[in-house]
């Protein structure tokens, strides 16, 4: 079923957002005794700090405090998986852009005209640059510039290739992507008056920085409280602590509200990326297409710490064990190093898109060494809905692989292009799968709770952990309250991010929808009970007669009581409802490895490609999305063709490369993301088997779309011309000279 | 003349800024060459460049676009006076454009932003080697520009190469090319607002062929291979590739791939001027 955008379809909150009427934390510049801070960051890539001399900058105009390492409370360090970056660097500094000191002042160009008199002297270090011989280098930290090596394995690998006919063996790169989200990083810190700080900042998991915040701030964890407002784009990139550390020191010694808000500049010198990954992949089947062997060694570089990559290296390898594929042995390895080369964690597909580009590619490549239709050999190596996942673990899926892989086939995008393409482009198309698991897996701790009750106003309050950076949260939250209550949407107030209230776990992992619905599906009948019996004895009516609806509670078709009467006469506050569930994962007794509920997508691309300049032109992309019910149309329309614009992006146009632990971009006019020329048609199909009774019907979209679409246009790229790139971003220029020695071989 | 600080952006924080605001074309010479300051109209070049390297001019001399032939389109027995601070926004909306210059109000389109083409001008875009630069200098437009010695035209090109620091750009005139056969093509890293890696404009003017291009190796007048197309009178030669590449590369343009595409495109260019598609 294809879904379409319907008039109407989308709700106030987006428009909101696309008249830009939509307020976000860095717009909250009418606080009272508002201060502005400016972060002072590192020249150097690497470097020994001797001396930060701030004695200047406090004489300055507008400065109420210049802090450095000497003024962080409690501990100088943060970070989700490992604490090892510095909140302001004590004697060193590893990355261009590292923090040193901050100053808070009345004016921002105060704050910033103060960071420019701040002393520092560096001693440079030799930069760590290259992720090949980082691990020879001298440690960034610890013992080793290797943070992580992790391997899966399966069978006897090097058996099931001594038995292989056909084997492929290709080198791939992915680039160091950027999130280029609209809002850059920001937000503000507020004193509680009473020691404590409230964050309101863009970010995605308030519980987790509240408790970061309260352990730099040496405060207890009652005493921080975050407010994860609605943001403009965060992707992964707001998962890590951005400026909330430097805001909250600079709030506690000022006693005043303090705003930073990166610019463009720096936030693409200091924000978090895509790990780039180099990895050489050997692949190889017998006479019939079946993949027997699958070998992997990858080296993924996270820059100077350590952030999310290790979760994001055991991302990468579930991925890169081809979980679509039934193979028999394989031997998957990674590792993760430490580099000058800026920090690399979260960012939308989580390592797994860097995978699958290059399963796919190898799936092509072995159908062409087998003279072989490429979505044949996907055919007959799918896995079934009855198997388990590649690691041995059970998964879920919302429809039959083949199914999605059919659907693939019959896309109306392999007709041949139009005529209005002149002759100087090359068209072609091409397709790839991808698949996707929710939650955090591997058996992390990952739970997520919600709330529901009546305010005193009579509104229906719902209320979750989850930051809304764009994917419209309320809206999905509100369809699904309507859909079970019967209610409309001016009924329901949705209030969500709160550090203060129910704790949903981190907005990442495509976890949120999932969570939502299960939590939903637990509180809202015994609400919807809470409602009734309170209607019941104000009414005297017999509760089995009553049900919510528009505006209030109703029996025999009509209303008999408000929200708003119930709210007044009845007891509000026992309305209150909170639930919590654990993250689905698989049956008892299960090997907690990789991710239980599994989504598959398949991208079909059409591109041209310009015979004179190499440039590629992705024309359409359909998308066959197997990822349980859609509960709000507009949010997965968006989710999957967002994604797959950064997906276009990633193939085509974006990277930051580094020279000696310096990015050679500094901010959109350099680093290419695409523009809406660039996007091309898209369609977006649903298959949904999953039966009315599944328990977990209600997936998140918000990484799948990303999944397929690199290898998709590089296989359509091959289409048109004949050249396979293995490279991303596809360089224009590689592939004109490659087209250049085709013609020339052929005349 | 007025003299004001520029407003405080409370978010870029950029330094204040002396922005001069002579009364007339001769006053803002006068300024240019007291203060050493830079001219400014759009200021879309202007900005981010300073803003990068966080170096901000202490003064700047805004031009006025209600001063006499800066702004606006003339046709007269010369071909078509442009003034210099006629927005690529309104360029693209004339219908003399269309009349002399058809190309290039659908290339436009892929000059810059939007925005970026509501503020920018001509003369901003030609000064600093833009888009429009290469099909200037095809065209071999002739510059009207003042200076502390008085006022003055001359050819584009002779102007690049003698221009002093208190030059201002009042305009420039392009030569009848009614009839005349031109293509452009931008080659960038995307569809629209892309930086330029190349832009070539190829004129057939009904008896000779010009070709200029501008872009990442700079600025240049492919002299050579005119030469060698004109003199061949064969334009879709597949030859002119190996003059092309070889006059690009003597001039700068040093990266091997784009001299290529710029080979594939020049013959294209030549191609459609010479059937006049």
């Amino acid at each position: 079923m294809e879904l379409k955008p319907q008039p109407g379809m989308a709700g106030t909150g987006v428009l909101e957002r696309i008249e830009g009427r939509f307020g976000y934390a860095t717009d909250q510049h009418h606080l009272p005794g508002l201060l502005h801070g400016a972060i002072l960051r590192s020249r150097h890539a690497h470097a020994r700090l001797l001396r930060v001399d701030t004695s200047r900058a406090r004489l300055m105009p507008g400065v109420r405090a210049v802090v450095t390492a000497a003024d962080v409370p409690g501990l100088n360090r943060f970070g989700i998986v490992v604490r090892d970056q510095p909140v302001l660097c004590e004697d060193r500094v590893r990355y261009e852009g590292d923090a040193i000191a901050a100053v808070a002042a009345d004016t921002v160009e105060q704050a910033r005209a103060a960071l420019e008199v701040i002393d520092v002297d560096y001693a440079p270090l030799a930069v760590v640059d290259q992720a090949e011989t980082a691990e020879q280098m001298s440690p960034l930290h610890g013992e080793s510039n290797l943070l992580a090596r992790e391997a899966f394995e399966r069978g006897d690998t090097d058996a099931a290739f001594a038995r292989c006919e056909v084997i492929v063996e290709h080198h791939y790169q992915t680039p160091r992507q950027m999130h280029a989200f609209m809002e850059t990083e920001g937000g503000v810190a507020i004193p509680d008056n009473n020691g404590g700080v409230i964050f309101r900042v863009g970010c995605q998991s308030g519980h987790r920085d509240a408790e970061q915040l309260a352990d730099i701030l040496g405060l207890k964890p009652s005493q921080v409280t975050v407010e994860a407002t609605p943001t403009g784009g965060a992707f992964g990139g707001k998962d890590e602590l951005t400026i909330q550390p430097a805001a909250g020191i600079l709030a506690l010694q000022t006693g005043s509200p303090v705003l930073i808000h990166l610019d463009r500049f720096e936030s693409c010198r200091t924000g978090i990326k895509r790990h780039p990954v180099s990895m050489i992949m050997t692949t190889g089947c017998d006479r019939q297409g079946r993949i027997l062997a699958h070998r992997v060694d990858a080296l993924l570089d996270t820059g100077a710490y350590a952030s999310l990559g290790p979760a994001v290296l055991e991302n990468f390898l579930d991925h890169a064990t081809a979980p679509l594929y039934r193979i028999e042995a394989y031997s998957v390895s990674g590792r993760l190093v430490y580099t000058n080369n800026g920090v690399s964690g979260a960012f939308r597909g989580f390592g797994g898109n860097q995978a699958t580009f290059a399963v796919e590619s190898q799936i092509d490549a072995l159908a062409e060494k087998l003279a072989m239709c490429p979505m044949e050999l996907r055919r007959i190596n799918l896995r079934t809905v009855d198997e388990p996942g590649s690691r041995g673990q059970v998964v879920r899926w919302t429809a039959p692989p083949s199914n999605v892989l059919a659907e693939a086939g019959a896309s109306p995008l392999w007709a041949p292009a139009g005529s209005d393409l002149r002759r100087r482009w090359l068209t072609g198309t091409g397709m790839a799968m991808g698949a996707q698991g929710n939650g955090l897996g591997d058996g992390l701790p990952d739970s997520g709770g919600g709330r529901v009750s009546l305010t005193a106003e009579g509104r229906i309050r719902l209320e979750f952990g989850f930051s809304d950076y764009g994917q419209n949260l309320a809206e999905a939250i509100t369809c699904l309250v309507c859909e079970t209550l019967g209610c409309v949407a001016g009924d329901i107030d949705v209030v969500l991010g709160n550090s203060r209230g129910p704790d949903s776990g981190p907005t990442s992992a495509s976890r949120s929808s999932v969570l939502i619905h299960g939590v939903l599906a637990d509180i809202l009948p015994r609400w919807n009970d809470c409602v009734r019996d309170q209607a019941a004895a104000l009414t005297g009516l017999p509760r089995d007669q009553l049900h919510s609806g528009p505006g209030g509670l109703f029996a025999g078709g009509r209303q008999v009581l408000s929200y708003r009467e119930l709210a007044e006469k009845g007891q509000p506050e026992q309305t209150l409802i909170d639930a919590s569930q654990a993250f689905p994962v698989a049956p008892e007794g299960n090997q907690p490895v990789g991710r239980y509920l599994q989504l598959q997508i398949s991208t079909v691309a059409r591109v041209a490609v310009d015979r004179l300049t190499g440039r590629v032109r992705v024309t359409d992309l359909h998308h066959i999305t197997a990822a349980g019910r859609v509960i709000y149309p507009p949010g997965y329309l968006g989710q999957i063709e967002g994604a797959a614009i950064m997906g276009l992006g990633m193939a085509l146009s974006e990277d930051m490369p580094t020279r000696q632990g310096h990015y050679l971009a500094d901010n959109l006019d350099q680093y290419i993301i695409p523009t809406m020329q660039d996007v091309p048609d898209q369609r977006v199909d649903v298959l949904d088997n999953t039966p009315t009774t599944d328990r977990f019907p209600v997936r998140g979209v918000g990484e799948l779309g990303i999944e397929a679409v690199a290898p998709a246009i590089c296989s359509a790229i091959e289409a048109a011309t004949g050249i396979r790139v293995r490279h991303l971003p596809v360089d224009a220029g590689y592939l004109l000279a490659e087209l250049c020695a085709q013609e020339e071989t052929c005349s | 003349m007025s003299d004001s600080l520029s407003n405080l952006n409370p978010v870029t924080a950029r330094r204040a800024i002396r922005v001069l605001r002579p009364d007339s074309p001769d006053q803002a010479v006068s300024l240019a060459r007291q203060f050493s300051a830079s001219y400014t109209a759009g200021g879309t070049w202007l900005q981010p460049t300073h803003e990068r390297d966080q170096c901000w001019p202490e003064t700047l001399v805004a031009l006025n676009s209600s001063w006499p032939g800066f702004r606006g389109l003339d046709a007269g027995p010369n071909g078509l006076t442009v003034g210099a601070l006629t927005s690529l926004a309104e360029l693209a909306r004339q219908a003399l454009i269309r009349d002399y210059l058809p190309p290039l109000a659908m290339f436009l389109n892929r000059v810059a932003g939007p925005g970026v083409r509501t503020l920018g001008t001509v003369g901003g875009n030609l000064i600093v080697g833009g888009d429009l630069s290469a099909l200037a200098m095809a065209l071999d437009v002739r510059v009207d520009v003042i200076n502390h010695t008085g006022e003055r035209a001359l050819p584009f090109s002779r102007w690049l190469r003698e221009r002093a620091s208190d030059d201002l750009l009042r305009g420039f005139t392009i030569p009848d090319c009614r009839g005349w056969r031109i293509s452009l093509e931008k080659l960038g890293y995307r569809e629209r607002f892309s930086p330029t890696r190349a832009t070539l404009a190829c004129v057939h003017d009904g008896d000779r062929v010009r070709l200029a291009v501008s872009g990442e190796g700079g600025l240049l007048r492919l002299v050579a291979t005119e030469t060698f197309v004109n003199d061949r009178a064969d334009l879709a030669s597949g030859d002119v590739g190996a003059v092309i590449d070889r006059e690009l590369a003597a001039h700068g343009w040093q990266d091997a791939h784009l001299r290529m595409a710029l080979r594939r495109m020049t013959t294209e260019l030549l191609s459609e001027v010479a059937l006049g598609t």
